[in-house]
């Protein structure tokens, strides 16, 4: 009969408690290494500095001749800023399109008078097999109206056909005319970027376009009336 | 055998407490070269944006020691660095902490505005009766690097389809939006802008800022471990941690460019 060695109960149980209260050691240890380095040491650079600036507001200063011109640079500085920063923001109407959530604001003698919903860029990268591609964003920034139009019509860009899998025709082809789906007005950003109606009022709210700003027909009578060519226009 | 069992105990101990010792050490070296980075920068901002005597126009120093002398140079500052950015068509940053708002403009106009729920700044930084400080905000803060739990530009990339039989027309997008929206935008001159969502929309939201600040801080940990054990004082990154809504907080990150600018006013 084969006779085995079994250890003492209390001894093993006291030897796991030993071990495990070992490793418990080295795990806080850890932890509390850890978190001084993490946030200890960021809390400790903190400390103010002992050499902070004493203000002392000394009368016998105030009192001084070059003390009062220097008061007086200043402020005269700070009024010419002043001037400098009102004079980007004139009284004439400009509209703000809010990309993320697709809001338009209309202003007039700084003075909100209309705002709704819109559809801005999807953010979508179209690409082709043969290595083209175009990237559907409202462009961000400082823009104005270059033209305004009445009744427009759409020429089709390159992309639109790629985009239905069509076969894109010569620049001057007569497919490339669409009537009707810009709605009554279009005002152009440059570059190809128009704001302008849309068939699909059901998307009004959402990043559907591939650049262009769309707006709801009421609103875009609005900001046809209201802005003129050279009227700003901020995206963000 | 039990001499020999009381040898071992003692030669563990002693490692263990030689252990401790190096430990220890190394943390009150840490300790010290971290605690000189923050002095570090005092002198480096101090050697580029101090008052330097103009024959023309000599100045009395002491009024850098004057508290309305350096509330004008605090409204100065602020104004010149709107000014610089106004004079381009991009978009940037105006943090006004006096009032707890972060203004979105663009050529002077203000197109979006944040109210901040919750501030914590640097020592450093919040000290507005500083020539110093008050001279480095009088041109704007670029932003270097972004870390964000959001991408800037959220681009799907779609195939075009071969011929008209493959083509099929777009859903209407999905936009529920949930994502957590916590950033981190690091400034040329190693200022750090923290911005997380104040709200929280999913009960693991709060979690999620957690994670999100412990990774970064981790970051900056490693950082500074390195430059440490290469016997090298740290960088030291003053921070502005801000908390404001979250829809805020996307629009924000969303409009700014990759190298935007910041004014900061406080």
């Amino acid at each position: 009969m084969d006779e085995k060695r079994i250890p003492d109960d209390g001894f093993l149980k006291g030897d796991v408690i030993r071990i495990v209260f070992n490793w418990l050691l080295i795990v806080i240890a850890a932890i509390s290494l850890l978190a001084f380095l993490l946030y200890g040491i960021p809390a400790l650079q903190e400390i103010p500095p002992t050499g902070r600036t004493i203000i002392t507001n000394s009368d016998e200063l105030k009192k001084d001749e070059s003390y009062k011109k220097q008061i007086t640079l200043i402020k005269r500085d700070i009024q010419r800023l002043t001037w400098r920063y009102n004079s980007y923001t004139s009284g004439l109407s400009y509209m703000v399109i809010n990309t993320t959530d697709n809001l338009f604001y209309l202003y007039r003698n700084k003075k909100l008078i209309r705002q709704g919903h819109c559809s801005t860029g999807s953010f979508k990268m179209l690409k082709t097999e043969e290595g083209r591609s175009w990237v559907f964003k409202t462009p961000k920034g400082k823009f104005w109206i270059h033209g305004k139009t009445k009744n427009p019509s759409w020429r089709r860009p390159d992309w639109s056909f790629v985009e239905e899998g069509l076969p894109i025709p010569p620049q001057d082809h007569y497919s490339r005319w669409e009537y009707g789906v810009l709605g009554d007005y279009a005002l152009s950003l440059g570059d190809g970027y128009l704001i302008h109606g849309t068939i699909y009022k059901r998307f009004l709210g959402m990043p559907v376009t591939h650049g262009c700003v769309r707006m709801n027909d009421d609103d875009l009578e609005a900001i046809f009336n209201t802005l003129n060519i050279g009227s700003k226009v901020f995206i963000f | 055998m039990e001499t020999e069992r009381i040898f071992k105990s003692s030669d563990r101990r002693a490692k263990i407490i030689a252990w401790i010792v190096i430990v220890i050490l190394f943390l009150i070296y840490y300790t010290i070269m971290a605690m000189i980075a923050p002095a570090r920068k005092m002198e480096a901002l101090k050697s580029e944006y101090c008052y330097k005597q103009n024959e023309n126009n000599p100045v009395d120093e002491r009024i850098f020691t004057d508290s309305t002398y350096l509330d004008l140079l605090h409204k100065k500052s602020f104004l010149q660095s709107r000014v610089t950015m106004a004079a381009t068509d991009s978009i940037y940053l105006s943090i006004r902490l006096s009032d707890s708002t972060l203004n979105l403009e663009i050529s002077g106009v203000t197109v979006h505005r944040a109210q901040i729920r919750r501030i914590n700044i640097s020592t450093i930084l919040s000290e507005n009766d500083n020539y110093i400080i008050l001279s480095m905000l009088s041109s704007p803060l670029t932003i270097s690097k972004n870390f964000s739990s959001i991408e800037k530009e959220p681009l799907m990339i779609k195939m075009a389809p071969k011929d008209t039989s493959e083509y099929v027309p777009d859903i209407i997008p999905d936009t529920a939006d949930f994502e957590p929206v916590n950033y981190i935008m690091e400034m040329d001159n190693g200022i750090r802008l923290h911005i997380y969502q104040e709200d929280k929309l999913k009960p693991g939201d709060g979690l999620y800022r957690s994670l999100f600040d412990i990774y970064h801080s981790m970051r900056y940990a490693a950082k500074t471990f390195w430059r440490v054990i290469t016997f090298r004082v740290p960088d030291y990154q003053p921070y502005i941690k801000l908390r404001i809504p979250r829809s805020d907080a996307k629009i924000i990150y969303r409009a700014l460019p990759e190298k935007g600018q910041i004014a900061l006013y406080f």
